[in-house]
């Protein structure tokens, strides 16, 4: 579970306050969504939840684990264990294969079987292409086995479809959640688009960083059943 | 346009590197000019070591100029080449714009401007320094040598390299910017679907630090050969330095030390710079999935021992080698020259002072690569 209360976080010295006071629960595998225009504070909220940056002040305890003290060591060993990131720009390592790529993941864990998450996105085929070789959809399914092979607690996405356009947006949406029902993984994303938040179990809406207001949806839709 | 004097002159590894070899052959230079022209008033009795001053003079000019020039190039190229990829959106759209290659190209003459700042400072000082150098080289019972001003040397070594070097930046550009527009604002992906997958084949199956360790040497190659470079110069130059002691003077042993370390330092800085920055994304995210310290810095660096341990290996046979060539060519003829052997000691010296001085860098390094932020690194595009 993952429980965040009164998180403040603002940047250059005080004088831009990007999260004032947001409180969040997410249960364990959940799937929420983090909703908000650009610039409202949503990529710093996953940051702070995530352990990849520390609040200025409130808490953060995630999976048991108060990240509020953590110093800089503790919060590597804790994302080790426990997270994986998906980015919109999937920062993948040029000069490593796909088959390298998911490895920086898997070798984390000792994942001997990573192989078969590349199987799962649909890129077997496609092991020993450079990122450079491969379309926008193939490479984010990169970064999804990537970040699934270090057999993650909780998955943070960060508008894993906002570069891609709506086919492959969709493919991808659909490859994450047949992962997540399979594996079972907690899953925290980040999105401006309201069509994609229909997919999720609970939805945060975040505006000026601040939460004005959370909703469950008792019936998420399917990626294909959603507008784009 | 898009490339100011202020990017030309920015080039500080160059300046520094053509200051050094500027300095030295200058006043090498100048001496053997001066030197002729006593020529006919030396002694019969003393004509073998003067011949053997003059020899030395040539020679050292021409392998600290060469090698020295040599590196200058690759060190312009790889620069350029790096400049070409940081802006490569900006020349692509001007590319797209209309601008031809050479158009373009020709903007690169600036990066001569870092090669005209390191032959001025070297031949102005190494002018200051020549009495003193005089001094030092000049031999009891030969007629004193005057310091003389040779134009022929200022433009040999000043305006001259300005110039070629302009001139390669220009031409280096120009082929640079030769690939196609998608190629050159993609950075250059149509290049490397050619390599394909030959290079991820070799380390397939190896654990992911070890692939990334791989990668990371293959990904620029040239900056295997500085680091080697880096740890040659320094092995060569402390060695010869210290070792001069009893064949030369302890002066000149120092200033080959000084001039070693400056180099060896320069270019080590520089391509280890070069692989932090070019790898700051990589880091980042290996930080952001729980990759310790520790594994980051073995992951990047610890690839470029064994070409350290290579460079400073190189360094200590070609010291010998040189030394030994000074001994039994040049000075074969002049009588009372000591006898040259290995340098137990100085070796010794210089291997301590490697290890120190590389482990101290590595943790330095360490160090910076500790203070990269995931959030910063990830959101500069």
């Amino acid at each position: 579970m993952i429980v965040g209360r009164g998180i403040f976080k603002a940047y250059n010295k005080g004088a831009v306050k990007v999260l004032n006071g947001v409180s969040v629960d997410i249960e364990d595998s959940e799937f929420a969504v983090i909703l908000g225009a650009s610039g409202c504070g949503k990529t710093t909220l996953l940051s702070v939840l995530s352990g990849l940056e520390r609040a200025d002040g409130g808490s953060v305890v995630c999976n048991d684990c108060d990240l509020s003290d953590m110093s800089d060591k503790q919060l590597t060993e804790f994302r080790r264990k426990h997270v994986g990131f998906v980015f919109q720009q999937y920062y993948l390592l040029e000069h490593l294969t796909v088959d390298g790529n998911v490895k920086l993941g898997a070798d984390l864990v000792n994942n001997k079987d990573y192989r078969e998450i590349i199987d799962a996105v649909g890129l077997s085929g496609k092991l020993k292409s450079k990122p450079s070789e491969l379309s926008g959809g193939e490479q984010q399914r990169v970064c999804i086995a990537r970040a699934l092979a270090k057999k993650p607690n909780v998955l943070f996405l960060d508008e894993p479809t906002g570069a891609l356009d709506e086919a492959t947006g969709r493919n991808v949406l659909d490859y994450i959640m047949k992962l997540k029902k399979e594996l079972g993984f907690t899953m925290i994303m980040v999105t401006h688009n309201g069509h994609i938040a229909q997919t999720a179990d609970s939805v945060i809406n975040l505006n000026s960083g601040k939460i004005v207001g959370v909703q469950k949806n008792p019936a998420p839709k399917s990626a294909y059943k959603i507008g784009w | 346009m898009v490339i100011s004097v202020k990017d030309g002159i920015k080039l500080v590894g160059i300046s520094i590197v053509f200051f050094c070899a500027v300095f030295v052959c200058t006043f090498f230079m100048n001496y053997y000019l001066d030197a002729l022209e006593i020529g006919e008033r030396v002694d019969e009795s003393l004509k073998s070591l003067y011949e053997a001053q003059l020899a030395t003079a040539r020679l050292t000019c021409a392998v600290t100029g060469g090698v020295l020039a040599f590196i200058s190039a690759i060190m312009l190229v790889f620069y350029i080449g790096l400049f070409v990829d940081a802006n490569r959106k900006r020349l692509g759209i001007l590319k797209a714009m209309g601008y031809s290659e050479g158009k373009i190209a020709v903007k690169f003459w600036v990066f001569g401007l870092s090669v005209f700042v390191g032959t001025a400072l070297g031949y102005g000082l190494g002018h200051a320094a020549m009495p003193f150098i005089y001094r030092e080289m000049s031999i009891d019972g030969l007629p004193h040598i005057v310091v003389n001003f040779h134009v022929e040397l200022l433009f040999a070594f000043v305006f001259a390299p300005t110039a070629l070097f302009s001139a390669l930046a220009c031409a280096f550009a120009r082929l640079a910017l030769r690939k196609n527009l998608t190629a050159i604002l993609k950075g250059g992906q149509a290049e490397k679907k050619r390599q394909k997958s030959n290079a991820g084949a070799s380390g397939e199956n190896k654990p992911f630090l070890i692939q990334m360790c791989f990668g990371v040497l293959r990904s620029k190659k040239s900056i295997v050969f500085f680091v080697t470079f880096a740890c040659f110069c320094f092995s060569s130059m402390v060695q010869m330095g210290l070792s001069m002691r009893d064949l030369s003077s302890v002066t000149m042993g120092m200033m080959i030390l000084v001039i070693g370390l400056v180099i060896a330092v320069t270019a080590f800085i520089m391509a280890i710079t070069t692989v932090i920055h070019s790898n700051i994304k990589n880091i980042a995210l290996m930080k952001a999935f729980g990759y310790s310290q520790k594994e980051r810095v073995a992951a990047l660096l610890l690839g470029y021992v064994p070409f350290a341990c290579l460079g400073f290996v190189l360094g200590t046979v070609y010291q010998y080698g040189f030394l030994l060539l000074m001994i039994n060519v040049v000075f074969k003829k002049v009588e009372s020259v000591p006898k040259y052997n290995f340098d137990m000691l100085a070796f010794f010296i210089a291997f301590g002072a490697f290890i120190v001085a590389y482990a101290f860098a590595m943790i330095y390094y360490a160090l910076r690569i500790g203070r990269i932020s995931v959030k910063a690194a990830m959101s500069e595009e």
